[in-house]
C-alpha cells in the first residue's frame, strides 16, 4: 500500500531577523520628495532584515543586539563641535533646505552589500549631519576638527559627506566621546576626486558604556590618495567598517588601525577594499592591544575585479593578548579576478616576548615600564606610518594615558 | 662582594647547575669557561633572574644582599649587568628612549636625581664618543639590523650608563670577528675597575688574551671542577675539555 506523503513546508530559512527592529518606528514625514523616499527606502530595509545578528556572515563575532536593546524609540542628539578655521564645514540639515543635486545622489546610493542594515537605520532617519565639500585645486592646509560628543541615554544616527574636488587635499581629525549609554550608529561618505588627497582620522573615545557603530563608503578615484585610521579605545562595543572602492588607475588606499581594549570591551574592524581599476595600490595594517576579557575582531577583505591589473595591496592584522581572558578573531580573504597582480595577507596573534621583556627588566626597567614600552612600540608602527604628524603625537598620547590607567 | 654558595637552577624541571661555590672580591675578573651544555648561560640567567631559571637551593648574594628574591629589575638596581650572548631585538623602542628610562629607572632605584633629556644626551653621547659608537644609533631601535660586533658594542655602552658593580659577560665574544672582539674588549677594559667585580664566561680562551681574568674556574656538567690563576685557560687550550673532563672524572 503507497500512501501519499504529507510534504510539510517550512518557512524558508533566513539570515535576517525582521522582528529586532520592531522598536523602531517612522520619523515624522516632512522635507523635499528625495528625503521622504530615502527614510521610506530606509525604513523599510530595516523592518525586513532587522538589526544584524551573528546569523550574518559578516556578523559571526560581534553580537550587538544585547547592547542595543531599548534603543531606537526614539531619536536623541549629540553636541557637535567644529575647530574649522577655513570655514569648509556645512550643515546637512540647513543643505536640505535645497539639496544640491550631487549629495542627493550621495546620500540616496545604495549600500553595497545585502547585510548592512545599521547603513539603511542611518537612512531611516535622516535629519542632520556634516558635509565638507572642497573645490577641485583647493589645498586645505589646517585640518579641520569635529568632535562629536554623544549623551547618556541618546540614540543618534548621523550622515556625513566630504567631497575632494580634482587635486584637493583635505584632513579631517574626528573625536568621539560621551558619557552614560548611548548608541552613535553613523554613514560616512568619502568621494576622493582625481588626484586629491583624503586623510581622515577617527580618535575613538567613547564612553565606556557606548555602542559605536559606524560604516564608510570611500569612493577614490584615478591617482587619488585616501588615508584612513582609527584608534578605537572606547567603547562597550564597536564596529568600524569601512567599504573602499579604488575606481580610478593608480589609485591608493591605506587603511590603518590601532585597537586598545580591556574589560569586556568589544572591537571590530571590518573592512572591505574593492580594487576596480588597474596599477592601485592599497594597504590595511590593524594592530590591537587587548586586555581583560576584550574582545577584538578584524574581518578584511581584498577584491580585485577583473581588469584591475597590477593591483598592489597587502593586509596585516596583528594582536597582542595581555591576558587569558582576551580574545581575537581575524578574518582575512582575498578575492581575485585580475592577472598580474601582488595580494599579501597575514594575521597574527601572540603575547608579549617573554624575552623582550626580561631585556628590559634586566636593564633596570621596572616591569609596568618594560610592558609599556614594548606596547607602545608595538602600536607604534602604525602611528609611525600615519601622513600627519600631529595625528601621530595625538595617537602617542592618547595610548601614553590608556596604559597609566 | 659577590659571594655564591651551593647553587643549583633547574630549568624545565630538569637541573643544570648542581652547586656552584664562587666568591668574587671587589675588582677581581673571573672567567668561567666550559663546554656546550656545562650550565654557563643557566648561571648567568640564574644570576640576573629570568623567568623559569628556578633555584632549588643555596643563595648568591652582592654585597651581603641577596640577589635571589630580587626581581630582575631590582637586581640591576643593586648592581647586576648581565651582557647578553645574543642581545635581543625589540622592535619600535628607540635606543635612546630604552637608554634613558633605563637609566632613570636605575637611578631613582639607587636614590639618585633622574636625568632629564638634555643631560641624559649628553652622558650618553660622552660615553659613546669613550667607546667609539656612533651617535645614529640612538635613534635606532634597540638592536634591530645590528650586526653582531655593534651590539655587543651596546651592551657595553649599556654597562658603562648603568655603572653596575658586578657585570656578567654571558660569551661576549659569540659571533664577533676578531677586529669586533678587540673593539668590545677594549670597551670592557675601560670599564675595569677596583670598585667592578667581573663574571666572564665563555667558552674559549681567546676573549681571555684581551680580558685578563685573575681567577678561571672550570664549570662541567653544572659543578666546578676546576679553579686556578690565568694559566688555567692556556692550560684547558692546549689539553681541551675532553682532557679536563677526564682528569675530573
Amino acid at each position: 500500500m503507497s500512501a501519499s506523503k504529507n510534504i510539510m513546508k517550512f518557512p524558508k530559512k533566513s539570515r535576517y531577523k525582521p522582528e529586532t527592529a520592531d522598536v523602531f518606528v517612522p520619523m515624522e514625514e516632512g522635507g523635499a520628495d528625495w528625503l521622504r523616499a530615502l527614510r521610506k527606502s530606509g525604513f523599510d530595509e530595516l523592518k525586513e532584515q532587522g538589526l544584524p545578528t551573528p546569523k550574518l556572515e559578516r556578523w559571526k563575532y560581534t553580537n550587538l543586539l544585547p547592547l542595543v536593546k531599548n534603543f531606537g524609540a526614539e531619536l536623541g542628539a549629540s553636541d557637535v563641535v567644529y575647530e574649522d578655521p577655513d570655514k569648509l564645514v556645512q550643515n546637512m540639515g540647513v543643505l536640505f533646505e535645497d539639496a544640491p543635486r550631487w549629495l542627493i545622489d550621495v546620500l540616496s546610493q545604495a549600500p553595497v552589500r545585502d547585510d548592512m542594515a545599521l547603513w539603511h537605520l542611518c537612512n531611516a532617519y535622516i535629519r542632520d549631519g556634516v558635509v565638507i565639500d572642497v573645490p577641485a585645486g583647493e589645498i586645505v592646509d589646517k585640518p579641520v576638527e569635529i568632535t562629536i560628543t554623544g549623551h547618556d541615554g541618546a540614540f543618534f544616527v548621523p550622515r556625513t559627506v566630504f567631497r575632494l574636488g580634482e587635486g584637493a587635499e583635505l584632513t579631517v581629525i574626528e573625536f568621539h566621546k560621551g558619557e552614560g549609554r548611548y548608541w552613535n550608529n553613523r554613514v560616512t561618505n568619502v568621494i576622493v576626486g582625481p588626484n586629491a588627497r583624503m586623510r581622515h582620522y577617527r580618535i575613538q573615545e567613547n564612553s565606556a558604556d557606548a555602542v559605536y557603530t559606524q560604516n564608510t563608503h570611500v569612493q577614490i578615484e584615478r591617482d587619488g590618495t585616501y588615508e584612513g585610521f582609527t584608534l578605537a579605545a572606547g567603547a562597550a562595543l564597536s564596529r568600524n567598517q569601512i567599504h573602499a572602492e579604488l575606481s580610478g588607475s593608480n589609485a591608493t588606499c591605506d587603511v590603518s588601525g590601532i585597537n586598545i581594549l580591556r574589560g569586556s570591551q568589544h572591537g571590530d574592524t571590518t573592512l572591505e577594499i574593492e580594487h576596480k581599476a588597474p596599477h592601485c595600490t592599497s594597504h590595511q595594517f590593524i594592530r590591537s592591544v587587548l586586555g581583560d576579557q576584550a574582545h577584538g575582531v578584524f574581518q578584511g577583505k581584498v577584491y580585485v575585479s577583473r581588469g584591475a591589473d597590477k593591483t598592489d595591496a597587502d593586509q596585516l592584522s596583528n594582536a597582542l593578548l595581555l591576558s587569558e581572558g582576551a580574545e581575537m578573531d581575524t578574518k582575512p580573504e582575498l578575492e581575485i579576478y585580475a592577472e598580474d597582480v601582488k595580494c599579501s595577507h597575514g594575521a597574527t596573534t601572540g603575547k608579549l616576548e617573554d624575552e623582550s621583556l626580561f631585556y628590559l627588566r634586566s636593564r633596570g626597567v621596572p616591569e609596568d615600564q618594560a610592558r609599556a614600552l614594548l606596547i607602545e612600540a608595538f602600536v607604534d608602527e602604525v602611528a609611525d606610518k600615519l601622513g600627519d604628524e600631529a595625528v601621530r603625537e595625538i595617537v602617542r598620547k592618547r595610548v601614553e594615558i590608556w596604559l597609566k590607567k | 662582594m659577590i659571594e655564591i654558595k651551593d647553587l643549583h637552577v633547574e630549568t624545565d624541571d630538569k637541573e643544570i647547575l648542581k652547586g656552584i661555590d664562587l666568591t668574587l672580591q671587589k675588582g677581581e675578573v673571573h672567567a668561567i669557561m666550559g663546554p656546550n651544555g656545562s650550565g654557563k648561560s643557566t648561571l648567568s640567567y640564574a644570576l640576573a633572574g629570568r623567568d623559569g631559571y628556578n633555584v632549588t637551593k643555596g643563595t648568591a648574594s652582592i654585597n651581603e644582599q641577596s640577589l635571589l628574591d630580587m626581581l630582575p629589575e631590582e637586581r640591576a638596581a643593586a648592581g647586576v649587568f648581565l651582557a647578553f650572548q645574543y642581545p635581543v631585538e625589540i622592535p619600535g623602542v628607540q635606543m635612546s628612549n630604552f637608554l634613558k628610562t633605563a637609566l632613570n629607572a636605575v637611578r631613582k632605584a639607587r636614590g639618585k636625581d633622574e636625568l632629564d633629556a638634555l643631560e641624559f644626551l649628553k652622558l650618553a653621547k660622552k660615553k659613546m664618543k669613550e667607546l667609539g659608537v656612533s651617535d645614529d644609533m640612538l635613534k635606532r631601535p634597540v638592536n634591530v639590523g645590528a650586526s653582531g660586533g655593534e651590539k655587543k658594542r651596546n651592551e657595553v655602552l649599556q654597562m658603562a650608563l648603568l655603572e653596575p658593580s658586578f657585570a656578567v659577560l654571558d660569551e661576549t665574544d659569540s659571533g664577533l670577528d676578531i677586529d669586533s672582539l678587540k673593539i668590545v674588549a677594549d670597551g670592557i677594559n675601560k670599564l675595569r675597575s677596583p670598585e667592578r667585580t667581573f663574571l666572564v664566561i665563555t667558552h674559549y680562551q681567546r676573549l681571555l688574551d684581551y680580558i685578563k681574568p685573575d681567577v678561571v674556574h672550570i664549570l662541567a656538567d653544572g659543578r666546578i671542577i676546576k679553579s686556578g690563576g690565568p694559566e688555567l685557560a692556556l692550560e684547558l687550550e692546549e689539553k681541551g675539555y675532553a682532557g679536563f673532563l677526564g682528569q675530573a672524572a
